[in-house]
């Protein structure tokens, strides 16, 4: 982030980062049913806003990519347990294709990309998961829905970015060192 | 890290672009009003519904008697009345152009609009 430079420093210890990870966990959790009552006007069955998105970035600026998608996978897991299993499923493709493809930005352009151009990756191909997700349940392919997702991804990819921007500071805070 | 760049901008506007241009292109090329709904339950077709009868008229299938489905006299067709937690597949709306769907993933059923059915045994293409 703009405020410390992102340097390869030793990971916390042990129990720091455990606790870390548990608070991020927590916070993406959170994130996750507030955002489930702020209706997304668009007619594609699962689109959320993805401030859970925000978590994951976070983790991928600052922490790693191994953290980065422990967190996806618990949060898939949790949308799974809270609202079942079909829930899970597209959450768990949504999620790993934006983990993918936010990694792949990271690792291809760190130093040329910005929160911008991450967020609304994360978000579009989190849409195109679930989409792919979803038509492999129906056995259908639903290719009518990408024009939405893409346009959606990139509205939604802003806001997220803006929020991100917004609550580094905060979230530095908790590296408890 | 920077908020914005503008190479990520001009990137970001040129997705948007063609995803406009994308949705534009389905709307338009493929807005013919359809003549029939297939009703999929776990991706066999259980159902056909024709649209253009002009009787408004509610119906399940007999597998999902909880999911109703409503056929409207301007030959649309709509997810009335559903089981399952979200209600997606209700708030798509009425369906009316060729290629519209809705679909409810819980129940594992979807519907799609189509023209005028293929005959199954007329060769897909003709060469020459």
């Amino acid at each position: 982030m703009d405020e410390k430079p992102l340097g390869k420093k030793p990971k916390a210890a042990g129990a720091k980062r455990i606790a870390l990870l548990g608070i991020l966990f927590a916070l993406a959790m959170v994130l996750s049913i507030v955002e489930g009552f702020i209706p997304v006007p668009v007619p594609v069955p699962g689109v959320r806003l993805g401030l859970a998105n925000i978590v994951v970035m976070f983790a991928l600026l600052q922490l790693g990519r191994r953290d980065a998608l422990g967190l996806t996978l618990l949060k898939a897991g949790f949308v799974a347990v809270t609202r079942g299993a079909m829930a899970g499923a597209l959450s768990l493709a949504g999620g790993s294709l934006a983990f993918c493809v936010m990694a792949l930005v990271l690792a291809l352009a760190k130093d040329k990309t910005s929160y911008l151009l991450l967020s609304v990756s994360g978000a579009v191909f989190h849409n195109i998961g679930q989409i792919l997700m979803a038509s492999l349940i129906l056995g259908t392919f639903l290719w009518p829905y990408f024009p939405v997702l893409l346009l959606s991804g990139i509205a939604t990819g802003f806001a997220t970015s803006v929020l991100l921007k917004l609550t580094a500071p905060a979230l530095q805070r908790l590296h408890l060192k | 890290m920077k908020f914005a760049r503008k190479r990520d901008i001009l990137i970001i506007a040129a997705v948007a672009v063609a995803g406009l241009l994308l949705w534009a292109v389905l709307r338009g090329a493929f807005a013919q009003p359809g003549v029939y709904a297939e009703i999929y339950y776990q991706s066999k077709l259980v159902e056909t519904v024709a649209l253009e009868t002009g009787a408004e008229e509610s119906f399940s299938i007999e597998e999902l008697p909880k999911v109703v489905f409503h056929r409207y006299a301007d030959g649309s067709i709509a997810f009335l009345e559903s089981d399952c937690p979200d209600k997606v597949c209700i708030h798509a709306g009425r369906l009316r152009q060729v290629g519209q769907m809705a679909a409810c993933l819980p129940n594992e059923v979807y519907m799609k609009i189509v023209g005028a059915i293929a005959d199954p045994d007329a060769p897909d293409l003709v060469i020459g």
